[in-house]
């Protein structure tokens, strides 16, 4: 017995000035299954689940939806057939409250004598039941630019429940979620399976595929390679499906198994405090070779940490030293002039100058780094700025028409790939980064990984926070754990394991 | 490989000439042309006379020189509502130091660094309170105007050098004014600021994603003060510019001229939210509020209706260029 089709999507095509983005795809959604999405970084994806909801127009091919068939779709077509979407890019509008943003367009309304007005009490309720649901425990009634970046994603996620569906379109939901937050939406997920509803579910973590999926449908260079069930498949069956090949699994640096402490100190912080107790006496030393990881909980001060460190934020003590010498790090211009670099988590909003183009965003450092008079004086060398651009283009494998092509038009990993591109570009001493595989496809996280190692082995210094443990067990030769504004335990490779990581990090066990 | 590249480039280059892209480019020239074709049916006796282009260029001039410090204002999601008091003060400043004797030369670099200042103290006050440059502006506009009112005990300064209107108001080859030449030569200087300097990228880059020019090691509060510095200068230059063009300074000078202005880079393309405009397109946005001028006094419009004509032309040419730019 075969679950009822809800939408089928027939050889459609899609061609961008200079792109093919799809070449002929076909694929379909069924009643109640949650059907995986899956491939590199710009092979279709977005542009798949556009075409379902009505932004784009194929160029060919068709849908189905209600044995209607349909050459191209309307957001109005989508909306009233009951196609929902959380977008890769956050839609939400900063200077509404919470509850407002759920029913934008769709208030609930009391009748009075002779005209409607909005029922507040009815749209608190019903917002209160929604952001139960999805696990977000804030008064609805807050603004929503005062909420963290997964609090907003999971205000996106409520807003599509808020709805009457019958498809759900998830595109990389999870990319800034924390791990509860991650088990909330997929209870949510469970849920609307069990109504019958079809979800599609686009992610770049194989381990959330193998659990939540049903079915799973591989893209390459906007064609499907094959769908199947994920019971039938392996992860590595996936990647080598995605990627045509095997990747490597860990990064370390084999020449020291047993610690670095012999080892030359590169970089070294010493009783770094910051007035909010985000970071409180924190010390630390990045030795030779040697990759940092930082590990902990979402909110623990990580990120704040580093932008301490980076200058971005105010410091209340502390001292930062690079080869012994100690440097100044008021601003980030003069991090940077002293050999620092930053990948800042929240790429979209610290990152992305949606008015560049590709070359602009990745040459901005460099000119900025070797102007004189505080970064403003000087030309610009357009054939530095290209070569720039080319050189992280190759090495970084973006996918785009040409340098020259506005950042906007990339895919959403590509676009991640940009922003690490021009801290790359840099070429500072110490580097930091930030989530640096957020959005980014696994046959290119493996590559960003060896990029981070070669790096480290040139004797350039990397720190890497994430909270995908995975990807700190990978590369880091040491993972320092982080809790409440201070390093709890430090773990060299050796003896880190995702167990007691996550103990660390949870109960602060110090030993 | 190689080949599928060469393909996509070729494929975009032809995708570039379809009537969109443009549109994108040249639109706003469009408008310009149009508003120039329709004075030409309308006063064919009249338009088609050396006299025409003077005349253009001139009161085109003014409008230019405020526009396209207004440009900057608004190219980092600013805005600067002081131009038109900074055009006033600094006329009624160049005309009384000249009045008491200062050689005209002199009095015109004074005038026009004083714009720099009055822009400068903009920059100062919005980076120290951090409030939107819309509040700030509007304050200074009000604060401005009353300086110049007080210093000219609110009646106008005649009677300097005959020379400076003369050398002002000259016609090279008797055909294009002197004031439009420095109108152009500074679109020309700023417009190799923004396309060829570090300082220009840095701009637009501050305009586009304020935060992450910050974590770019961008200074956001030089770039503020250099970018209402700019405005400032402009706008001194076209006071010293409009001194010689009405030959007295009135302490109501130029009142309301930031509409203008505004209108005149909105005109040209620039984005209201910032990052996004070009300086050839406030140039032309500027040429086009001038035409209008132009066209209405040619049409001897009552002066009572001028400016609605005015604003109403505002919204349209927008309107219209918006609306082309989102048909596909
Ligand atoms: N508006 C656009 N204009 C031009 N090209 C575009 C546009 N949108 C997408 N593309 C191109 O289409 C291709 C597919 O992009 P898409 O966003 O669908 O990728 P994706 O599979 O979602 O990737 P990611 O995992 O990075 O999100 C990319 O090469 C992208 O550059
Ligand atoms: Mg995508």
């Amino acid at each position: 017995m075969q679950a009822q089709t809800l939408v089928q999507m027939k050889h459609v095509r899609k061609e961008f000035p200079g792109v093919t983005a799809l070449s002929d795809m076909s694929f379909d959604i069924r009643a109640g299954e949650v059907h995986v999405l899956l491939g590199e970084n710009g092979a279709g994806k977005s542009t798949l689940m556009k075409i379902l909801s009505g932004v784009h127009k194929p160029t060919s091919g068709s849908v189905v939806i209600d044995g209607k068939e349909y050459k191209s779709l309307t957001p109005h077509d989508a909306n009233r057939l009951g196609i929902r979407v959380i977008y890769q890019e956050l839609s939400v509008i900063p200077t509404l409250s919470i509850r407002e943003n759920l029913f934008v367009g769709r208030l609930p309304v009391k009748k009075r004598a002779f005209f409607h007005t909005v029922d507040y009490g009815e749209m608190q309720r019903r917002a209160e039941g929604l952001l139960e649901k999805v696990g977000l425990h804030r008064d609805a009634r807050t603004p929503v630019e005062d909420l963290s970046i997964s609090e907003k994603q999971q205000v996106e996620i409520a807003k599509a429940l808020a709805v009457d569906s019958r498809v759900i379109i998830m595109d990389e939901p999870t990319a800034s979620l924390t791990h509860e937050e991650v088990r909330h939406l997929f209870a949510v997920i469970r849920a609307l399976k069990a109504q019958g509803r079809g979800i599609v579910f686009i992610s770049h973590k194989l381990p959330e595929i193998m659990e939540i999926g049903d079915r799973v449908t591989v893209l390459k260079d906007g064609a499907n390679v094959g769908t199947k069930q994920i019971a039938d498949v392996t992860a590595d069956d996936l990647v080598t499906m995605m990627v045509g090949r095997q990747i490597r699994k860990n990064y370390q640096n084999e020449s020291a198994p047993d610690g670095f402490e012999q080892e030359e100190v590169l970089f070294e912080v010493k009783g770094l405090s910051r007035r909010d107790g985000k970071a409180r006496d924190v010390s630390f030393r990045l030795h030779k070779g040697e990759i940092l990881g930082f590990a902990g909980l979402v909110g623990a001060g990580r990120s704040e940490l580093m932008d301490a460190v980076f200058g971005a934020a105010p410091k209340q003590s502390g001292q930062i030293l690079l080869h012994g010498k100690e440097i100044r790090t008021k601003s980030p211009y003069q991090a940077i002039r002293n050999g620092l670099a930053m990948v800042t988590e929240n790429r979209r909003e610290t990152g992305f100058f949606h008015n560049f183009d590709i070359k602009q965003n990745i040459s901005l450092l460099p000119f900025v780094k070797t102007a004189r008079g505080g970064g403003t004086l000087g030309l610009i060398d357009r054939r530095f700025e290209k070569r720039c651009a080319e050189q992280q283009r190759k090495a970084l494998r973006i996918k785009c028409a040409s340098v020259n092509q506005p950042v906007t038009e990339l895919s959403g990993g590509n676009q991640q790939k940009v922003i690490l591109g021009r801290w790359l570009a840099a070429q500072s001493e110490i580097l930091i980064f930030d989530e640096p595989t957020k959005g980014i496809d696994v046959g290119s996280k493996a590559e960003i990984y060896a990029l981070m190692r070669e790096l480290a082995d040139s004797g350039k210094g990397v720190l890497v926070v994430s909270s995908e443990l995975p990807e700190l067990l990978a590369v880091c030769d040491t993972i320092a754990v982080y809790r409440e504004g201070e390093i709890v335990r430090v773990f060299p490779h050796s003896a880190a394991t995702e167990e007691n990581i996550v103990l660390a990090a949870a109960a602060g066990d110090t030993e | 490989m190689k080949g599928e590249r060469n393909m996509a480039s070729k494929e975009r280059a032809k995708e570039k000439l379809t009537f969109n892209t443009l549109w994108q480019r040249f639109g706003t020239f469009g408008i310009l042309i149009l508003l120039l074709a329709i004075l030409a049916v309308a006063r064919p006796g009249h338009f088609f006379s050396v006299s025409t282009v003077t005349q253009i260029l001139a009161q085109s001039s003014v409008n230019i020189l405020i526009a396209l410090g207004e440009f900057f204002a608004i190219l980092i999601a600013g805005i600067d509502l002081s131009v038109g008091s900074v055009v006033a003060l600094t006329g009624m400043v160049t005309a009384q130091l000249m009045v008491a004797g200062v050689h005209p030369l002199l009095s015109l670099v004074l005038g026009v660094l004083l714009g720099g200042v009055l822009g400068l103290i903009n920059g100062v006050l919005v980076n120290r309170t951090g409030l939107h440059p819309f509040i700030i502006t509007l304050g200074t506009q009000a604060i401005l105007r009353g300086v110049t009112l007080i210093i000219s005990n609110s009646s106008a300064v005649f009677g300097f050098p005959a020379s400076f209107t003369r050398t002002i108001s000259v016609n090279v080859f008797g055909l294009v004014p002197l004031v439009a030449i420095i109108a152009l030569l500074t679109a020309v200087v700023l417009s190799f600021l923004t396309r060829q300097t570090k300082l220009g990228r840095n701009i637009y880059a501050l305009g586009g994603n304020r935060e992450a020019a910050w974590y770019a090691g961008i200074n956001v509060k030089l770039h503020t003060l250099i970018v209402f510095m700019i405005s400032g200068l402009c706008a001194g230059l076209a006071g010293v510019v409009l001194l010689g063009r009405v030959g007295s300074a009135e302490p109501a000078a130029a009142t309301g001229f930031e509409t203008y202005a505004i209108a005149a880079a909105i005109i040209g393309g620039t984005s209201f939210f910032g990052g996004k405009g070009k300086i050839f397109g406030v140039v032309i946005g500027g040429f086009i509020i001038g035409v209008i001028n132009f066209g209405m006094n040619l049409l001897s419009l009552p002066s009572t209706l001028q400016q609605v004509v005015m604003g109403a032309l505002i919204i349209g040419s927008v309107a219209l260029d918006r609306f082309v730019a989102n048909k596909k």
